[in-house]
């Protein structure tokens, strides 16, 4: 009996697992060139400071390939700092929307991991990053040091790389956000009316 | 084995059999070399800017793994965006310098096609993929690529009259509109850098404008419109747009290095030309801040247009008298 299981038949996305040449080259574009977002979801700066050391001289990322990108579209690792406030909630779920398969999410700093400081806060998400969008690593720390965020990164790496596992990784996924669904609410009265 | 051995046989290789059109246009100079040679180009570009920042910058393959990154990453295409031209525009300004750099002679190599009137087109091909640029940020539908096609345009009837006439001069000295011809003029006459200085400074600094580096970056700052007119871009597209960029700065460096450091001469002085060029930009680069869009277009109209006009009158009156 035939014990070994074809992953395409299962999941038709699972295209990544093959180990054909075009996906080896895929994968090692992917890993060479892990250009990042960042985006403060509520955090007291520091973790954002810390950040911006891994890209001047003494840390600089460049050397991995590491880019820091202005726009959602063009990055692949979302770097999210702070505990996620009411108020930016909505914004964090769109930018991930945003972002282009395969995209990953570094969660930065105590905060991201369970609130810290601002744990139990009435206008702060409970439970940090994950209960909004789904996180693969997170480096802990207030804030981290650069060292360990470039470990951050390297595992992250080692994610992409099929090393370590994450269980939706060649999945887009879409996180539906209650502004966008009131948007499209609004389009469909305007087509009706016209 | 020194560098002249390396030329000679170059140039053996070169005279050994005249290629074949096809094999011009997808091989050698155009098509694949001419990608891998702007990749290097990119390259060369980001790791001085890291030297002259004290870091210790990119790796060779960098821009290698980037670009094929892009080709491979999810295209996402707004809702509201008119699909075939947001699909079509990137292929166009590839399209269009890799036209343009078949009128151009790089590495050692005359431009495969030499027409009457070839400075021409190759100045309207890049300004094309500018064109290309600013249309694909007013398509996007994003208030952030609009600002920054409006930057892109606003900067384009900045930089283009001055990089124009810059380029003129030694065609005007040369009495001929042919790439080719003007480049043989250069090569047996004194340097134009040092008989039109001015217009060496304009046409390198344009060509800086051209490409959107460092103190002209207002049209993509991150730090204020997220990245331009390519905010809404995402792989193939952009990653197109990214490589049109590169080929462009090759293109550019050698007409600057063909008309105005003596002609395109033989592989290692070309090359050896091009890396002072890129020194000189990433230098400029990496010491100066943004300027604003209104400073970016005082700039080029009361500096840049002034000073080359000048350059142009004694140019025509030296040839008169």
């Amino acid at each position: 009996m035939n014990k070994t299981i074809d992953l395409s038949d299962i999941d038709p996305n699972a295209k990544g697992s093959e180990k054909t040449i075009e996906n080896r080259i895929r994968n090692w574009a992917r890993i060479n060139s892990p250009w990042a977002i960042h985006y403060n979801s509520g955090s007291c700066n520091g973790c954002d400071i810390e950040l911006l050391t891994l890209i001047t001289p003494r840390y600089d990322v460049e050397r991995f390939g590491v880019k820091l990108q202005g726009s959602p579209r063009h990055a692949d690792i979302l770097i999210v700092t702070g505990s996620v406030t009411l108020q930016s909630k909505d914004r964090l779920i769109r930018i991930y929307n945003q972002m282009p398969e395969p995209k990953f999410v570094l969660g930065l700093g105590s905060c991201a991991i369970s609130g810290g400081v601002f744990q139990n806060c009435y206008s702060v998400v409970q439970g940090g990053v994950s209960n909004v969008i789904p996180v693969d690593v997170f480096v802990p720390g207030c804030p981290p040091r650069p060292e360990a965020m470039i470990n951050g990164l390297i595992i992250l790496l080692d994610i992409a790389r099929g090393k370590r596992q994450k269980s939706d990784y060649s999945q887009p996924m879409i996180i539906p956000s209650p502004e966008q669904d009131s948007a499209q609410a609004a389009d469909k009265k305007e087509s009706e009316a016209e | 084995m020194d560098l002249g051995t390396i030329t000679k046989i170059w140039d053996s290789i070169l005279q050994m059999s005249a290629p074949h059109p096809l094999i011009c246009l997808f091989f050698f100079p155009g098509g694949l070399f001419l990608i891998l040679a702007a990749l290097l180009y990119e390259w060369a570009d980001r790791k001085l800017v890291a030297r002259f920042q004290n870091r210790v910058g990119p790796r060779v393959f960098q821009p290698v793994a980037d670009m094929l990154k892009l080709l491979v990453k999810e295209e996402v295409i707004p809702k509201s965006v008119n699909r075939s031209l947001f699909i079509v525009l990137p292929i166009i300004s590839f399209a269009c310098v890799m036209t343009a750099s078949l009128y151009v002679p790089m590495f050692g190599v005359e431009a495969p096609i030499g027409l009457h009137g070839d400075l021409i087109i190759t100045m309207y091909l890049l300004s094309v993929m500018t064109m290309c640029l600013g249309m694909a940020g007013a398509n996007s539908m994003n208030r952030f690529a609009v600002v920054g096609a409006t930057r892109t345009f606003t900067q384009l009837f900045a930089y283009e009259a001055p990089f124009m006439l810059a380029l003129l001069m030694p065609a005007i000295s040369a009495q001929s509109w042919n790439i080719n011809v003007i480049s043989e003029y250069a090569s047996a006459h004194t340097w134009m850098i040092a008989t039109i200085p001015i217009g060496f400074i304009i046409s390198v600094i344009g060509l800086m404008g051209k490409l959107e580096l460092a103190p002209f970056d207002a049209p993509e700052a991150e730090s204020e419109i997220v990245s331009g007119a390519l905010s809404e871009y995402s792989g193939r597209g952009w990653g197109l747009f990214r490589i049109a960029k590169d080929v462009e700065l090759v293109i550019g460096i050698s007409l600057i290095v063909t008309f105005y450091l003596g002609g395109f001469g033989n592989l290692v002085s070309f090359l050896l030309k091009s890396l002072g060029l890129l020194i000189i930009i990433a230098l400029l680069q990496s010491s100066m801040t943004r300027l604003r869009i209104d400073q970016t277009v005082g700039f080029w109209w009361q500096a840049g247009a002034i000073l080359s006009l000048i350059q142009l009158m004694i140019l025509i009156l030296v040839r008169i008298l």
